[in-house]
């Protein structure tokens, strides 16, 4: 067959270029101090902070064995971005696509990059870890020495960018979610960050062209990025190669890549400034000593002082990535086959904390790997039923067009994440400013922009406050992939979706099969590898014992309530009884509670009742009788 | 704060008009005392000393108006530098000091007759008693004695104006979210309402009529007062969750979050009285919260069940003239007060208040209005005023 053939040329080809790269990574915590301001405990690799930057070239095989090196918390490793097309395991979602690695215990991440190049990442996807550094660059070439890319530079260089805590995740995530921070406010960082330091001077040529790789490796807060005095061409936003677009600033937002030309001057005679901004509408309160700019010097000369922070008239003026359009002019995909709307807000439930919801349903992990279970389920498998109620997923069908229409309830902006793929970006609707007293606006399917020709592909897209974006992509890649919010708070918060795409197309595929290091960590932590959500394998719809979302709070009266409305009303009128019947009772003693009000002793009226009383009402001259004091 | 809040504060207005009726209480005391004592001899004199009480009563009005005011309008521009984010803490302190001062002068007015005999005990005191010695004629106490009836009405009017001024500041700062708009209203109604009941009292209105206003006022001062500890507790469980919280839950309206669901007995997301039109009626009458912690419902049942049994105390007392199950004990000597003010100093027995009375029949006032006393006119008078001075000496 034509197909096997070219399959077998492919190989062979690649098995001639490509190399093998194998890492020994073991976490673990040390002591590091990126802001120069307070030095924390930071996790590790093999002891060392920061994390490494890999570098590899498309069809290279990665191996990456990860060693849990905690004491009491699990951990993962995903590789932001990629496919892993036929290698759904190696996505390195806990509770999807793999059980928890537990500590001392090893996954081997075995996977060859084969359909993406460009700016990517990597970190852990367990519980806001990566925001205590357990995160770095992945950059793949296109071809040796990336002599495949489109565009021609000089020099590369990476520039990762990211919000820093003082505090560890295991501090700031209880606090978090907790009763106390009712409305949901995300832990503040105390900076920004740039190359894991603050204040970098990066050392330039004059008149050279500099591939800058800028990626957000934050958790957390967009970053509005600039040089001073200094243009540079976007052509490659979340490794997809775009029309060269030039621009001044451009706002990243948590995990997306911009990678941009930049060419140097030929005046050696300063230096400028790169800079670093806060979107400061992200943040609930700006304590008085955060500084909402970072700045790092852009260093033509290093016998110049160092570039001071540079001021520009708004912060409204950067790049619209919508609008950017890939090399590869991909069409619009046709109408979709599925459509799958999704209204995010946050509440609380019962238990008093805040919560994040897509469609009123906040994710909560199963007790089986989806992947585990779709290997397991046979038919079943494409039933969304049996991957749980509270995972929120949805099972899609080989090739299908999807589109989610995302709209956005909630006041903020939100960064999401699609696993596995890129999506075109159909509809991204301006802000809806609440403070103005403009509401939510749902996705019009009969109102909206015009579709755009060539829609830009990214694997992160914004949504702007209280507006809504659509987006589409073919399902034509088997696995589990996850639908998320990439502020690592909200992921917590439970703002995911699950998707299982082509579940009988998993099953078919000899190399989805689960590894025997996946299965030893599920084994080490006496997690199931068969069965529904709750590892029933027997009936894949019995989901008894599932995980599930705390109650919403009632609205209105409980019993407790009404109870405790009813016992005030009954006291109130008892009350205004007792005082009533105390008010009309019989004021016949006046004379003795005036008395009584004087303090005379009731034993000293009594022997004196009848002269007294006489002589009051004669008003003659009595002995007076003068009590001892 | 709806619009009616913003301009009658129901608490102000039960408060003036409580103390309103006290002064007004005194005045019509002693205006009809001047009427029977020297009203029917010296017409000329009578009116002149009723034009002294009249000055005495409007010179304490516009004084404690003017301490009023100002105190007042001070507290509502310092308002946010006193308080500042500890407010739910101090309206909680508030309504309790409120609650208790509320409930302290509530009773009494449902027993506006002994009130009256307890006046006219004081006032007979007052202007009987005369100066200790020669040197005392030459003293303040002398020329105080010669405008009696300009001081008399002055004080009272002052005192009760001014224990009215901290009533009404206390019950403004309870009520969340109150200005200075939302006193004149109240405090004016309340005068009058006050003054109307005092010319019922000094015209002889039928008992049981105004015995039912009162009971009517005292229901609604009560139910003030139970909403008011309510809220005191109220406001402690919020203060505390809000500092737990940064600060954070109050600015998420009425809806979840916006209260400690844990203590929560019951929650509705409207109804708010802070923030929906006519429920701050709801909370300023009857201390209604849409949100009912556990200690705020226990705080309201608690007050009431108290009140219930004070106040059966106290009608066992008039009935049997003693607690029950002990025989010597009274309500009064409960109160620690008594005891550390050593009120039994002040007390005077029966004879002495028969002798007070009479020697205030016999009272004459010189041409000048001033108090002529007797004590030559009559030995037995002697005796009375000896054991007075026996007792000053003593004490």
């Amino acid at each position: 067959m034509n197909f096997s053939y070219l399959f077998c040329i492919l190989v062979s080809l690649s098995w001639v270029n490509a190399a093998t790269h194998t890492f020994n990574w073991t976490t673990g915590w040390t002591l590091a101090n990126p802001d120069g301001v307070f030095e924390r405990p930071v996790i590790s690799c093999n002891g060392e902070f920061p994390w490494p930057d890999i570098r590899v070239q498309k069809g290279d095989r990665v191996l990456v064995y990860l060693t849990n090196g905690f004491n009491d918390t699990q951990t993962s490793m995903h590789f932001h971005g990629l496919f892993q097309n036929g290698n759904n395991q190696m996505d390195g979602v806990p509770l999807l696509t793999q059980c928890p690695i537990g500590p001392g215990q090893t996954f081997l991440y075995n996977f060859t990059v084969e359909s993406n190049s460009g700016a990517y990442w990597y970190h852990s996807h367990t519980e806001a870890q990566y925001e205590d550094g357990m995160r770095g660059a992945f950059i793949i070439d296109d071809g040796e020495n990336n002599e495949n890319y489109p565009y021609e530079y000089d020099e590369e260089v990476v520039l990762s960018l990211s919000e820093w805590y003082h505090d560890n995740v295991a501090t700031l995530l209880p606090q978090f979610l907790s009763i106390f921070n009712p409305t949901g406010a995300e832990p503040i960082p105390q900076n920004l960050i740039i190359n894991d330091t603050r204040n970098l001077s990066w050392e330039v040529r004059p008149d050279t062209t500099y591939l800058l790789r800028i990626i957000n490796l934050g958790g957390f807060v967009s970053q509005y990025f600039w040089i001073e005095d200094h243009e540079f061409d976007v052509v490659e936003v979340d490794g997809i190669t775009v029309e060269r677009n030039t621009t001044n600033m451009i706002y990243i937002t948590s995990a997306q890549r911009y990678t941009v030309l930049l060419h140097t001057r030929n005046d050696t005679s300063r230096n400028y400034a790169i800079m670093q901004k806060f979107d400061d509408t992200m943040l609930d309160v700006i304590p008085d000593d955060l500084e909402l700019n970072a700045t790092s010097s852009l260093t033509y000369n290093t016998s110049a002082p160092l570039a001071e922070q540079s001021y520009v008239d708004s912060i409204d003026d950067f790049l619209d990535d919508f609008y950017l359009v890939p090399l590869s002019r991909d069409a619009l995909l046709p109408e979709p086959d599925i459509r799958i709307t999704l209204d995010v807000a946050m509440d609380n439930l019962v238990t008093g904390i805040n919560y994040a919801f897509f469609n009123n349903i906040t994710y909560v992990a199963p007790l089986v790997p989806a992947l585990a279970t779709v290997l397991s389920a046979g038919e079943n498998a494409t039933n969304p039923e049996i991957y749980g109620s509270n995972t929120h997923s949805f099972v899609l069908d080989e090739d299908d067009v999807v589109e989610i229409v995302l709209n956005n309830l909630d006041t903020g902006k939100h960064p999401f994440h699609l696993h596995g793929h890129v999506f075109q970006t159909i509809i991204r609707d301006r802000t809806y400013d609440d403070a103005i007293g403009e509401v939510p606006v749902p996705f019009n399917e009969s109102d909206h922009a015009e579709y755009p020709q060539y829609p830009m592909l990214r694997d992160v897209l914004y949504v702007n406050p209280q507006s809504n974006f659509v987006i589409r992509f073919r399902a034509d890649n088997p696995g589990v992939w996850f639908f998320h919010c990439h502020i690592e708070w909200h992921l917590a918060q439970g703002l995911a979706i699950v998707l299982v795409e082509d579940p009988l197309g998993i099953q078919a595929n000899s190399s989805q099969e689960l590894t025997a290091s996946s299965q030893a960590v599920c084994n080490a932590i006496n997690m199931p590898i068969t069965g529904n959500a709750v590892g029933n394998s027997t009936d894949f719809f019995n989901l008894a014992g599932e995980p599930v979302q705390p109650n919403t709070i009632p609205t209105g009266f409980t019993a407790k309530g009404i109870v405790a409305m009813v016992f005030s009303c009954l006291a109130g009128v008892l009350g205004l009884i007792t005082i009533t019947i105390y008010g009309l009772m019989e004021q016949t003693h006046v004379e003795e509670d005036f008395i009584e009000d004087m303090m005379i002793d009731p034993a000293t009226v009594l022997e004196e009742d009848d002269s007294s009383n006489s002589n009051t009402a004669e008003k003659s001259g009595a002995e007076p009788t003068v009590r001892e004091y | 704060m709806s619009s009616a809040e913003r301009v009658f504060n129901v608490g102000v207005f039960f408060v003036v008009f409580r103390e309103c009726l006290e002064a007004v209480v005194v005045v019509s005391v002693l205006l009809s005392f001047l009427r029977q004592a020297i009203g029917s001899k010296d017409w000329a004199l009578y009116k002149r000393l009723r034009l002294q009480v009249w000055i005495g009563v409007v010179a304490g009005f516009i004084i404690c108006l003017g301490i009023g005011g100002g105190f007042i309008g001070a507290y509502y521009r310092y308002n946010n530098d006193i308080f500042g984010s500890a407010e739910d803490l101090w309206e909680g302190v508030f309504c309790m000091i409120a609650t208790i001062m509320i409930s302290m002068m509530g009773i009494p007015m449902l027993r506006m007759n002994k009130m009256q005999a307890k006046w006219r005990v004081k006032i007979a005191r007052s202007l009987v008693e005369k100066p200790k010695s020669r040197r005392g004629y030459f003293n303040i106490g002398f020329l105080a004695r010669r405008y009696v009836m300009f001081l008399l009405p002055f004080i009272t009017v002052l005192r009760e104006g001014l224990e009215a001024v901290v009533f009404v500041a206390g019950a403004g700062i309870t009520t969340t979210g109150s200005r200075a708009t939302a006193y004149p209203l109240p405090v004016f109604v309340g005068l009058v309402a006050g003054i109307f009941v005092g010319l019922l009292l000094y015209y002889g209105a039928s008992r049981s009529s105004l015995q039912i206003f009162l009971i009517i006022s005292t229901c609604i001062l009560y139910l003030i007062s139970a909403g008011l500890f309510s809220r005191g507790a109220w406001y402690f469980e919020s203060y505390i969750f809000n500092k737990k919280s940064g600060g954070d839950a109050s600015e998420s309206g009425d809806g979840n979050g916006s209260y400690n669901i844990r203590k929560a007995v019951y929650h509705v997301n409207c109804c708010n009285p802070e923030l929906d039109n006519g429920w701050d009626i709801f909370n300023a009458l009857l201390g209604w919260q849409n949100t009912g912690y556990l200690s705020s419902m226990l705080c309201y049942n608690i007050y009431w069940l108290v009140l219930m049994i004070v106040l059966g105390l106290m009608m066992f007392e008039e009935k049997k003239g003693h607690l029950p199950f002990c025989e010597k004990l009274r309500l009064r000597e409960l109160n620690p007060m008594y005891w550390i003010k050593n009120k039994k100093k002040n007390e005077i027995t029966e004879e002495q208040k028969a002798e007070l009375f009479r020697k205030l029949n016999n009272l004459e006032f010189d041409g000048e209005g001033n108090i002529k006393h007797d004590d030559e006119n009559s030995s037995s008078n002697d005796k009375v005023v000896q054991s007075y001075e026996n007792t000053a000496a003593k004490v």
